[in-house]
């Protein structure tokens, strides 16, 4: 193994069920889109490899079935998340009311250290549907009242900007984990405490 | 390590469809059951499939696994809890993200219904699961292993992390970054546990839980003590002195009411053996013993003796600027051990080949392994036929690891073990003091064992002084 490490992502989807997250996911990785809608039995996974600024970045990514499966994944699905992908679906309102909780409950069980700057993205999938319910001033709207949350318009059937919201999930993820100040001053070095046996057992080697 | 891990679970049926599996978990420490939850059908045939591709991906780059080798070796994996590789024994661990990732899930899965997860047996592939506070760690094997064994082996794995990192630092990196990727952290350390795993595989010392000896007659080790003592008497926080011969003790010395266990100093034989860089200079080196204080670091002087006489010596101190004050004193245990021709007796000692079981004439004995229980050392003659070529000495050591494990069972009072195989004959005893295990050839009878037993113990008996460290000394 080289010094010089390729960077892991965590990247975790989040969305009411039948927003498209398998799909997206499919069509980022693949690049497939199969039309028929499959539950998706606990956590799947899938990983890519992107290039960000002359680093390779391997993106772990996460995919969760919608409500009620993912909740035997508990805390250990978000723990640890490099990024958040929250989706919803332009044609079903729901869903896009949906985003509150879904961010509320990512920033409850993965406790982030900074949840203000933790990078989520906002992506509203299936703009290839004719009955569009939420339009696009309105999520940017709740993206802006989030702190910025990037958001995408994307079709996952039409592949349209899936590529372009990936990028943007790798990069924001990356400058947050380049954030990670691992060095300590002192490394911690053993005490003798004075005359006091050290909790050593009883079964040593007297040799 | 714990000793209240289920029962090894016998799935030798070869016969089995691929998809049949059944886990194993303990809520409670004594509580052991088979488990099949429907609800973990889909994950668990998802991990399967998953490992079953990503190990052909394995064999597609030869790599062992469908040699002898491999159904003898177990692959490796250490992942966060966040799911994040950290290490892989085979393999690139970036091209199996997603193996790592459904690990996590399932033992996820298993902990969320307030259960763990240890082990899971399919028709072809055993997994052991060794879950810590910030780290995952899981073994893979073919052969339906033992699986007390295969968590021990997890946790001196995970021990050599901690003394690569300290519990302290590996703690408090998760806690402040739990998506952290502590590659970062262990990049340049991966050979200490590459090698740490293959001394798992290949040293008796790890399953006997004891060290081997370089035989010295006692006069020459006490005298080797004495030079050691008086060129390091006034050195205030010197832990300990250790001298090895590769793996081989020659002297331990201590100071007074500390003790080394057996699992740390194979740490510190680990550290020695596959760092090259100590033969060149002398090294000045941070060294946590998760056994003697998994908290912080010790710092060890290492340097070998002389270009001739390639013993190491390791001075351990809690004393971070005591560097040039303890060359200072390797300095004058190298002139005295010179002086009084010691240095000339260790090269010698070293040079010679190992005792063979051979050479005390029993009759029909083929190898042996005496432990003192008392001092945890042990002695393991030099393999000869028919265990000459490696295949065979692995079996033996299969072998031995079996029979210790079966006498050494916790709740179980098994004082004497006689077994006729098919290639061979065996024998365990447990007594005071001593674990004696020997190995016959086929056919042997337990009278025969019996004579065998009371000639090899006359034998080592006249040798006992020269064979092991008999003395403790101290600073």
């Amino acid at each position: 193994m080289s010094t010089k490490k390729k960077v892991l992502l965590k990247v975790i989807i989040l969305g009411d069920s039948g927003v498209g997250k398998t799909s997206l996911m499919n069509q980022y990785v693949n690049k497939k889109f199969s039309g028929g809608y499959k539950a998706t039995i606990g956590a799947d996974f899938l990983t890519k490899d992107v290039m960000v600024d002359d680093r390779i970045v391997t993106m772990q990514i996460w995919d969760t079935a919608g409500q009620e499966r993912f909740q035997s994944l508990g805390v250990a699905f978000y723990r640890g998340a490099d990024c958040c992908v929250l989706v919803f679906d332009v044609s079903l309102p729901s869903t896009f009311k949906s985003l509150d909780s879904w961010r509320d409950e990512f920033l409850v069980q993965a406790s982030p250290r900074d949840p203000e700057n933790f990078p989520f993205v906002v992506l509203g999938n299936k703009i290839d549907l004719e009955n569009r319910t939420i339009q696009s001033k309105r999520a940017q709207q709740w993206c802006q009242n989030k702190n910025n949350i990037p958001y995408f318009e994307t079709s996952a059937k039409e592949a349209i900007n899936v590529e372009q919201a990936f990028q943007t999930i790798a990069k924001n993820a990356l400058a947050q984990e380049s954030d990670q100040d691992i060095y300590n001053e002192f490394p911690d070095q053993i005490k003798l405490p004075g005359d006091n046996k050290l909790n050593n057992s009883d079964a040593g080697c007297s040799c | 390590m714990n000793t209240n891990l289920i029962e090894d679970n016998k799935c030798d049926d070869q016969n089995m469809e691929t998809e049949n599996w059944n886990v194993e978990l303990s809520g409670e420490i004594i509580n052991s059951r088979q488990y099949t939850n429907e609800n973990l059908e889909g994950e668990i045939s998802n991990l399967t499939k998953t490992l079953n591709s990503t190990l052909n991906f394995v064999e597609n780059e030869e790599i062992y696994w469908q040699t002898w080798e491999w159904k003898s070796k177990q692959h490796i994996f250490i992942l966060s809890s966040a799911g994040k590789p950290i290490y892989s024994r085979y393999g690139n661990e970036d091209d199996l993200v997603t193996l790592f990732g459904v690990m996590q899930a399932i033992v996820s899965v298993v902990l969320d219904s307030n259960d763990e997860l240890y082990f899971i047996h399919t028709s072809n592939k055993h997994f052991s699961f060794l879950r810590k506070e910030s780290l995952l760690l899981v073994s893979v094997s073919q052969l339906p292993s033992n699986s007390d064994l295969s968590i021990m082996r997890l946790n001196y794995i995970y021990n050599q992390i901690i003394s690569i990192l300290t519990l302290t630092q590996l703690t408090r990196i998760f806690q402040q970054y739990n998506n952290f990727d502590l590659r970062r952290l262990l990049s340049g350390s991966e050979r200490l546990i590459n090698s740490f795993i293959d001394f798992t595989e290949n040293e008796p010392g790890f399953f006997l839980n004891s060290v081997e000896c370089l035989p010295l007659s006692s006069s020459v080790r006490d005298n080797i003590a004495q030079a050691i003592i008086s060129s390091c008497q006034k050195i205030r926080n010197l832990l300990f002195a250790i001298l090895l011969a590769e793996n081989q003790l020659i002297i331990i010395i201590r100071m007074k009411k500390y003790f080394l266990l057996p699992s740390d100093l194979h740490l510190i034989f680990n550290l020695v053996s596959s760092s090259q860089s100590f033969r060149t200079a002398e090294g000045w080196t941070p060294i946590c013993l998760p056994y003697f204080d998994a908290s912080g670091y010790m710092q060890a002087h290492v340097s070998y003796l002389s270009e001739e006489c390639q013993a190491c010596l390791l001075l351990l101190t809690v004393d971070r600027e005591l560097f040039f004050i303890l060359s200072e004193a390797k300095q004058k245990i190298v002139e005295k051990l010179d002086r009084n021709a010691l240095l000339q007796q260790i090269k010698e000692a070293m040079k010679k080949p190992k005792i063979f079981a051979s050479e005390f004439n029993v009759p029909k004995l083929r190898h042996f392994i005496y432990k003192n229980k008392n001092t945890n050392q042990f002695v393991f003659p030099q393999y000869e036929v028919p265990y000459h070529i490696p295949e065979k000495q692995n079996s033996l050591l299969l072998l031995y690891c079996q029979l210790c494990q079966q006498l050494n069972k916790p709740f179980t009072s098994l004082k004497l073990l006689f077994q006729q195989l098919k290639t061979e004959t065996v024998l365990g005893w447990d007594t005071k003091g001593i674990e004696l295990y020997l190995i016959f050839e086929p056919f042997v009878t337990k009278p025969e064992a019996i004579n065998a037993v009371n000639k090899l113990l006359k034998y080592i008996k006249k040798d006992e002084d020269k064979l092991f460290i008999v003395n403790s000394p101290t600073f």
